[in-house]
């Protein structure tokens, strides 16, 4: 038993899904299945059915008690199937004989009524087990798919029943209707002779409707048998094991090989000559000495990628008002312009004219723009100012630069006497009270955009920008003298104090603005 | 050598149906017995049902019969579509056999389509119980009777939440070689039904991977095991 070689994807299941694989299992070797249990199971019927003429139902009844015995066909076909060795017609009726020695009368007698045949039969046909050892593996495998096999079993019973009752409708439909009307409680009843043809003829549609059920019931069991096998044994497992061994062990001889092959010295006529165009891109023809040849291989994308799934075309053909009038008339004139269109030399002077046209349209709509607004001019003038958008807020500006205080609020009126002040006894907060006045002013008087990114360099370039000659001036000295104290701790004579509180004053006289 | 194109050969009961963003749904149809057996449960339903209406409304008399007449119909047209539609493709046998209806591409089930497929167990019931249906049913590899077939339905096995198992408590090994995606659930398989195995089974299991993991007969095991628990990781 080569579980790779395995018809049937292997995987643990569910019961119920194991009962639907045996159904898949049965319908894909449907017709071998059918056909040997029709040619084993209708010569013994009719031999059955002649013996006992005189008593369809006893003879119905031993040919459903030897149901079990044919079963063992469908099974052996099935396991020989499940690993790919699927016998045909022939064999298949050749090992009947033999199968049916082994436990043909257990099979025959306290067997027959068991629930869960179909799923037993395996372990006793193919494992070969009987009497305890059959009873213990039984068990064993009993644990989790006893109730699905019993199920099985009671579906069949009903199933059986349903699909002879249909067939036995279809009969009565197809009986003539002066038949039918001669039936009367005795004939049916089965106590005049007359009518025991009818009564092999239902006979016969229960054994066409085993032909139909009984190869599936078989499989159900089989696959039930196996699934729980799978879940026993793991087989999923084993199988995948198996294959990744293959790949691990298959694949050192082959990078050793690889390695060879790297080291080989190769001789130079072997290498690759320098392809001839430099400038092959990935539109130029290449691989032109093969069998497919990157034109062709392009064609053929080209054409599988027309295709479903990646396009998507359909003809749709609807009913729609026909247009009476305008297909004749017009049909005519566009031919007669498209005929004139089609001289080259006209098509030319054609376009010339409608760039011409072009620019003429363009100028009009200039114009007409420029007269709506010299017409309302005074419209305008008056109402134009108070129909401007809403002034747009500046971001507020920032109330602090690279650490230093700089909203007005935090500031005193009066800057450069402060700052005399203060000279005094920390000229370090003098100074720093000068600069701060001075970016303050910067924010709010000249609106410099300044942002608290800014260095004083850059605080310095955008001053330079105002175009101010003497604030410009003042703002560099500031500056110079401000990075001499902070970061220099080197103070500022007196004579600096007077030059800058000086120069501010020139510069902010006229005091806070409001 | 293992390919792809063999696996589709292969028999299988799942259906595989690709959503458009691309993703492959993991469908598992259900076959004839466990529908059978969710009909016949929501057969004995409605009878105890009809039961029940028959005998309160037996007392109304001439009123009640025609009553009940109504509810009759109701029950016997409506029970499966107001279940179906309403409670996720389930009706109470269904439910008890974890079923559910849903359309060929795994939407839940609609109106249009429930009604249809449950109109035409008129037609599957020909000529008698369940005729053409049960054949259909064998017949079909997605197990579909007639009524399915027309409404463009499906009748699943709902995928319930499992309890993961619990993997042997050995130290985690990494992987000495990159392992696919279907190897790794191998192994995780391989320890997680380590309860399930006999003991000799998992030795004979795991000495098939001894010499490409590089180990001996008798730490293969744990060492599957210690690979498993590290593809899983902490959790």
């Amino acid at each position: 038993m080569q579980l790779s070689n395995a018809s049937v994807s292997i995987r643990p299941r569910s019961p119920w899904e194991a009962l639907d694989l045996g159904t898949l299992l049965a319908r894909r070797h449907g017709t071998l299945l059918m056909a040997t249990w029709a040619a084993v199971t209708l010569p013994v019927f009719a031999l059955i059915s002649v013996l006992l003429w005189q008593h369809p139902s006893v003879a119905l009844l031993l040919f459903w008690w030897l149901k079990p015995l044919y079963e063992r066909l469908p099974l052996h076909i099935l396991s020989r199937a499940l690993f790919g060795e699927t016998p045909n017609f022939r064999e298949s009726l050749k090992a009947f004989p033999g199968l049916l020695r082994s436990q043909w009368f257990a099979s025959l007698t306290w067997r027959r009524l068991s629930m869960t045949r179909s799923f037993d039969l395996p372990v006793q046909q193919l494992e070969g087990l009987d009497g305890k050892a059959r009873a213990q593996r039984l068990i064993t495998l009993n644990l989790r798919n006893g109730r699905a096999a019993s199920w099985l079993t009671v579906v069949g019973v009903h199933l059986e029943g349903a699909l002879w009752l249909g067939l036995l409708g279809v009969l009565y439909f197809f009986l003539p209707a002066p038949l039918v009307q001669r039936w009367n409680w005795e004939d049916l009843l089965g106590l005049s002779g007359e009518w025991l043809w009818l009564e092999h003829l239902s006979n016969l549609l229960y054994v066409l409707v085993l032909i139909v059920w009984e190869p599936i019931y078989v499989a159900c069991g089989f696959s039930l048998y196996l699934n729980r096998r799978t879940h026993l044994e793991a087989w999923d497992v084993e199988l995948a094991f198996r294959r990744l061994r293959q790949r691990l062990l298959g694949a050192l001889p082959a990078m050793a090989l690889a390695c060879g092959l790297l080291l080989w010295p190769a001789p130079h006529e072997a290498w690759a000559a320098p392809t001839a165009q430099p400038e092959a891109g990935p539109e130029s023809k290449r691989l032109l000495n093969q069998p497919l040849t990157s034109e062709a291989a392009h064609e053929r994308i080209d054409a599988l990628l027309d295709q479903p799934p990646f396009q998507h075309r359909e003809t749709v053909t609807r009913w729609r008002l026909g247009d009476a009038d305008d297909p004749q008339q017009p049909g005519a004139l566009a031919r007669l312009i498209e005929r004139l269109l089609q001289g080259g030399s006209f098509w030319h002077g054609l376009e010339r004219l409608a760039q011409v046209l072009e620019v003429l349209l363009w100028a009009a709509v200039a114009l007409l723009v420029a007269l709506v607004l010299w017409r309302y001019r005074e419209w305008l003038q008056t109402f134009g100012g108070r129909v401007r958008l809403p002034n747009r807020r500046r971001t507020e500006p920032p109330t602090q630069l690279f650490g230093l205080e700089v909203a007005p609020q935090s500031l005193p009126d009066d800057i450069a006497t402060e700052a005399e002040r203060l000279w005094q006894f920390d000229p370090r907060a003098a100074l720093a009270l000068l600069y701060r006045g001075l970016l303050c002013r910067l924010l709010h008087d000249f609106q410099l955009p300044l942002k608290a990114a800014h260095t004083e360099g850059e605080v310095l370039r955008q001053v330079h920008e105002l175009q101010l000659e003497p604030l410009a001036r003042f703002a560099e000295q500031l500056t110079a003298h401000w990075q001499r104290q902070a970061y220099g701790h080197d103070p500022a004579n007196e004579q600096v104090r007077d030059a800058l509180c000086a120069d501010w004053r020139a510069l902010f006289a006229e005091g806070r603005p409001s | 050598m293992y390919s792809t194109l063999d696996r589709q050969d292969l028999l299988d009961t799942s259906l595989r149906v690709e959503t458009p963003e691309g993703i492959d749904l993991l469908l598992r149809p259900a076959g004839l017995v466990p529908r059978a057996l969710a009909f016949a449960i929501d057969l004995v339903i409605r009878a105890a049902i009809l039961l029940v209406l028959f005998f309160t409304l037996g007392l109304l008399g001439k009123f009640g019969m025609g009553l009940g007449t109504l509810l009759l119909f109701l029950v016997q047209w409506w029970y499966m579509v107001l279940f179906e539609v309403l409670n996720q493709g389930r009706t109470p046998g269904k439910y008890w056999l974890g079923l559910r209806v849903v359309h060929d591409d795994g939407t839940p089930v609609g109106w249009s389509s429930s009604l249809t497929r449950n109109l035409l167990r008129f037609v599957d019931m020909l000529p008698f119980g369940y005729f053409l249906g049960a054949l259909s049913c064998l017949g079909h590899p997605a197990f579909k009777r007639l009524g399915d077939l027309a409404a463009g339905t499906l009748v699943i096995y709902q995928e319930k939440p499992q309890a993961r198992p619990a993997l042997p408590d050995v130290e985690p090994v990494a992987p000495p070689v990159a392992l696919t995606l279907d190897e790794q659930r191998a192994l995780i398989g391989f320890a997680e039904r380590h309860g399930a195995l006999s003991a000799e089974r998992r030795q004979e299991l795991a000495s098939i991977l001894a010499e490409p993991l590089g180990s001996n007969e008798e730490h293969a095991e744990a060492k599957i095991h210690g690979i498993a628990r590290s593809l899983v990781g902490s959790s």
